[in-house]
């Protein structure tokens, strides 16, 4: 099975989060960029199916400026990924996701894939628009909020669940398809030591970007909320007490139920 | 020209020890520390992603690395646990005789073994009579045939009683003082091996020290690392080794207490405004970060210098000795600037202070470093 | 006059869901009832079309879902594009569920359209959408400039009210369904299995949500948590190490690697409140927490906090809100 994983790299959880000069967009001076969150579900995802099927090929595939770009899909071939490739765009060109989603698809069109993956949304702008588009812009189904993707060999289709507002669908659908992972069903793995030493030699493809028009889409303003000045603290001499008084105030102040 | 900035390889392996020490390491600390329990599962999780036996050449199956990436993944395990670290790396402790003394043979038969599955290995040199002083070794190892009989007792031993190989060293003559020492390689399972309790310790309490007890244990002479009389030779190049990464983990320890200050510090008000606007807290703040700042880079030239072929003992000494003493005040003014809540076991900084305070006796009191940066010193003069 | 907004509605047990009549709203803020259109497809669609009345939209189209048994977003994406093509729409709202975010990806392709979700405010300006959206977790919010022709947003669900007005009378019609890619025609929905097995409503939707961490301590506990969810009509929710423990599954995890949720109300019980749990819940519209040790970062982030027991505290709020509220 050919599996393309796409990654993109974001920021990691505990950065804070700064404005940018021109107040349109993150301050990215000094932030660590990371391979997180979905992605690296979805790269757990695709290490899982080529364990599950033999004769599989992960080929990790980002866009994105250097040196950062480059990292991430280090990061996906030390944990496991065979192949990697870069599209390399200048840093502060277009943010639009679905720039970026028709960028992957020239080049995912080019690869052998039975299998897109991606996170179901990027942990910084989490638009959740990837994994739609490039279905669209491939022609093969998409789905996003995956979990649980396996591929029946017996019947030659993958199967998988969505976890939608009302319950759990139960899906089979025969590749190519793109997916959208919400959360490996098992931890996301670590690297081990010597393969992220193994990983620093390895070689990285490059692509050349082709695909996108003008970006439309503009940052305008970036901003961070107040500073929350902490929990205004129920004070109290019984539990009863501080129930009663809560009450109060999430009816009376906060309004959030009558 | 002297290199400060991390290359993208090193970068990489200290970014595995942080989201290690962080999310595997650290929300187990203060339980840990609260029931002395020694956690062999994430001791294990550390072996399964090669953060073990760190010194150990791949070519035996461990990670290879040098002294300055041991120490950039040992500050960061430390940042987690002190203890816990004491315990992942006295593996490397262990196995640096066997490095060291042993020969291409020994070095193949004992480690590639060892390091192909999640085992620990004690480095046995101090004796209940005295720590330090390494030349008054009172256990004995009596020739008999080709074997040796080892009688005697260690103690404060890292990892003893979970250790499946243990570095021992005994004297084939006490009248020889030093040169009567030999180091032998023992397993757990040879008859007569006796590891003792668990003593109860004032920090490090995720680590287990204890005793262990030689009677009548026969080693094979073909276990016995290098000459008789090497023993002792080994265990001091073993410490001029690992010296360097104690600086790195009580760097760890002080690098907690910081982080740990000054977000405390921007969130308590006194007096109406956060303490972090008090001139006393600023400086108190501000000389803690010198003495880690400082901390780390003694450690990394250490590290550097004995990397590029210096013997580093005078460097080594130094980094040790001055980051042992920074983590101590540095904890001690991390509890000073969380006042009264600093004292309580339910904050996190107290058991900074309990930890770094070992940092200053193990693998040579900071004493015995004073005596040899002097005497590396004097020598200079002279 | 400016061109028409075509709001695409979802069914959700026969009716049209919450979210809808949201985003029709706002569509009729932006522009003017007359100008918008509203669609839905999939089964139940035809009955579900009239709702649109209740928020004062006339014009409703509706369409089956073709040959397939199922109207998820990929598959009537080429249809909503040619409604779209149809009535020259140049913005198409949809609620920002699972359907709406997923249709929005491939609707931009489809239409060649530029796209925002998670969208909390909207305002037509100076022949441009601008939209204001949270990013990074509820960490930042963004505003975005879309210079159209053509615009698809998806909004944040319970970001805007649904608007009460005079219903209107609505005159539905079929649309014709455009088939997608052919290799959808074996792409097959096998089952849906009901959420909520507690009663309660699901995470996502949930305009309350009350979650419990670490600091329940044991699984059977858990159900101090739940007997207040209960008391609340509130969706039950789980820090990791609560899911990671085993006491509750994977679909109840708040955050990073959970669901994402900002309800009117979150109670946070005995949660510690780690990073990776407070970007999944930190834009719920208010905060509360409980927690036993008063350095517990929740409370940085909480609007109101309540340092005690949990196991006194939460019997005594739960039956203090089936108190006022009755049982």
């Amino acid at each position: 099975m050919e599996i393309v994983v796409c990654v993109k790299p974001v920021p990691e959880a505990e950065t804070r989060l700064r404005v940018a000069a021109d107040g349109a967009r993150l301050d990215a001076e000094g932030v660590k960029f990371v391979l997180a969150g979905y992605d690296e579900s979805a790269v757990e995802q695709a290490l899982l199916l080529k364990e599950a099927v033999a004769g599989s090929t992960v080929h990790a595939i980002a866009l994105g400026p250097a040196p950062r770009t480059e990292e991430v899909l280090r990061a996906a071939v030390a944990l496991g990924c065979d192949k990697a490739s870069w599209i390399e765009v200048p840093s502060g060109g277009s943010d639009d996701p679905l720039d970026a989603a028709r960028i992957l698809a020239a080049a995912i069109r080019g690869l052998p894939h039975d299998l897109v993956l991606c996170g179901k949304q990027a942990g910084d702008d989490e638009s959740g628009l990837v994994a739609g588009a490039l279905a669209e812009a491939l022609g093969v189904p998409g789905f996003g909020y995956v979990v649980d993707l396996r591929w029946d060999a017996a019947r030659s289709r993958f199967t998988f669940h969505r976890a939608v507002e009302s319950g759990q669908e139960s899906w089979e659908c025969p590749g190519p398809i793109v997916i959208g992972l919400q959360q490996a069903w098992n931890d996301p793995r670590t690297a081990k030591l010597p393969a992220i030493l193994k990983s620093r030699k390895a070689t990285i493809t490059k692509i050349a970007a082709s695909g996108a028009a003008a970006s439309v889409a503009t940052p305008e303003k970036f901003e961070l909320p107040a500073p929350r000045t902490g929990a205004k603290m129920i004070e109290y001499r019984t539990p009863q007490e501080a129930a009663e008084k809560l009450v109060r105030i999430l009816r009376e102040d906060a309004k959030v139920f009558p | 020209m002297p290199e400060f900035s991390l290359t993208p390889d090193q970068e990489s392996l200290r970014d595995l020890a942080r989201k290690f020490a962080r999310t595997e390491m650290a929300p187990h600390a203060a339980e840990c520390d609260r029931t002395a329990r020694f956690p062999e599962e994430i001791y294990r999780k550390a072996y399964d992603l090669g953060l073990m036996n760190l010194n150990v050449p791949t070519e035996f199956g461990g990670s290879g690395l040098g002294l300055f990436e041991q120490c950039l993944i040992v500050e960061e395990l430390a940042y987690g646990c002190a203890g816990m670290t004491t315990s992942i790396i006295a593996n490397c402790l262990a196995l640096e005789p066997i490095l060291l003394g042993g020969s291409p043979e020994q070095r193949r038969r004992f480690l590639t073994p060892f390091c192909a599955s999640y085992q620990l290995a004690s480095f046995a040199l101090t004796e209940p009579s005295g720590g330090s002083d390494a030349g008054a070794i009172r256990t004995r190892a009596r020739r008999d045939g080709d074997a040796y009989v080892l009688e005697g007792e260690k103690c404060f031993i890292t990892n003893a009683p979970h250790a499946s190989l243990y570095t021992v060293f005994a004297t084939v003559d006490p009248e020889r003082k030093h040169k009567g020492i030999a180091a032998f390689v023992v397993p757990r399972s040879a008859k007569g091996v006796s590891p003792g309790k668990d003593e109860e310790k004032m920090g490090h309490r995720a680590s287990s020290t204890g005793t262990v007890r030689f009677e009548g244990v026969r080693v094979p002479a073909e276990d016995r690392l290098g000459e008789e009389g090497d023993g002792f030779s080994i265990a001091m190049r073993t410490l001029d080794q690992t010296r360097t990464p104690i600086g790195a983990l009580a760097t760890g320890i002080a690098q907690a207490a910081l982080d740990l200050a000054a977000a405390y510090s921007l969130k308590r008000e006194t007096f109406g405004k956060p303490i972090s606007e008090h001139q006393a807290i600023q400086i108190k703040l501000a000389n803690m970060a010198q003495a880690v700042h400082a901390a780390r880079l003694l450690t990394w030239h250490a590290a550097w210098t004995i990397d590029h072929g210096g013997k580093g003992t005078l460097e080594s000494s130094i980094a040790k000795c001055f980051a042992s003493d920074a983590a101590l005040d540095v904890a001690d003014e991390a509890i000073q600037t969380f006042g009264g809540y600093g004292y309580m076991k339910e904050y996190p900084v107290e058991k900074l202070l309990r930890d770094a305070k070992l940092t200053q006796i193990y693998e040579g009191a900071n004493e015995i470093q004073r005596t040899v940066i002097a005497r590396e010193l004097l020598r200079a003069y002279q | 006059m400016s061109r028409r907004t075509l709001v695409v509605g979802e069914v959700r047990q026969g009716h049209l869901a919450d979210v809808s009549l949201e985003a029709a709203g706002r569509a009729i803020e932006l522009t003017e009832p007359t100008a918008v259109v509203g669609f839905v497809a999939g089964s139940g669609a035809e009955a579900a079309a009239g709702e649109f009345a209740r928020v004062g939209i006339a014009d409703v189209r509706w369409t089956d879902a073709g040959s397939g048994s199922d109207a998820s977003a990929g598959r009537i994406a080429p249809t909503v594009a040619a409604l779209a093509r149809e009535i020259e729409a140049d913005l198409v709202i949809v609620g920002g569920t699972t359907f709406g975010r997923d249709l929005a990806g491939a609707l931009a392709i489809r239409w060649d359209a530029v796209s925002a979700t998670g969208v909390t405010d909207v305002r037509r300006e100076a022949g441009a959408i601008h939209v204001r959206r949270p990013v990074f977790g509820g960490r930042a919010t963004e505003t975005r400039r879309l210079a159209g022709p053509r615009v698809v947003l998806a909004l944040r669900p319970h970001a805007f009210a649904v608007p009460s007005v005079t219903p209107t009378t609505v005159r539905t019609s079929g649309f014709a369904f455009v088939e997608p890619a052919p290799s959808w025609r074996e792409a097959k929905l096998l089952a849906l299995e009901p959420a909520a097995a507690g009663g309660g409503p699901a995470l996502a939707d949930a305009s309350i949500v009350v979650s419990g961490g670490r600091g329940v301590r044991a699984p059977e506990n858990f159900r101090l948590v739940e007997e207040l969810a209960a008391s609340l009509g509130a969706a039950v929710g789980a820090s990791r190490a609560v899911t990671d423990a085993g006491w509750r599954p994977g679909t109840f995890q708040v955050g990073q690697t959970g669901k994402a949720v900002s309800p009117q109300l979150y109670i946070a019980v005995g949660i510690s409140g780690a990073i990776q749990h407070l970007v999944g819940m930190v834009s719920s519209r208010v905060i509360v927490a409980i927690n036993s040790d008063p350095s517990a970062p929740i409370f940085r982030v909480a609007d109101y906090g309540i340092v005690g027991d949990l196991f006194q505290i939460v019997p005594a709020l739960t039956a203090e809100i089936r108190r006022v509220r009755g049982p």
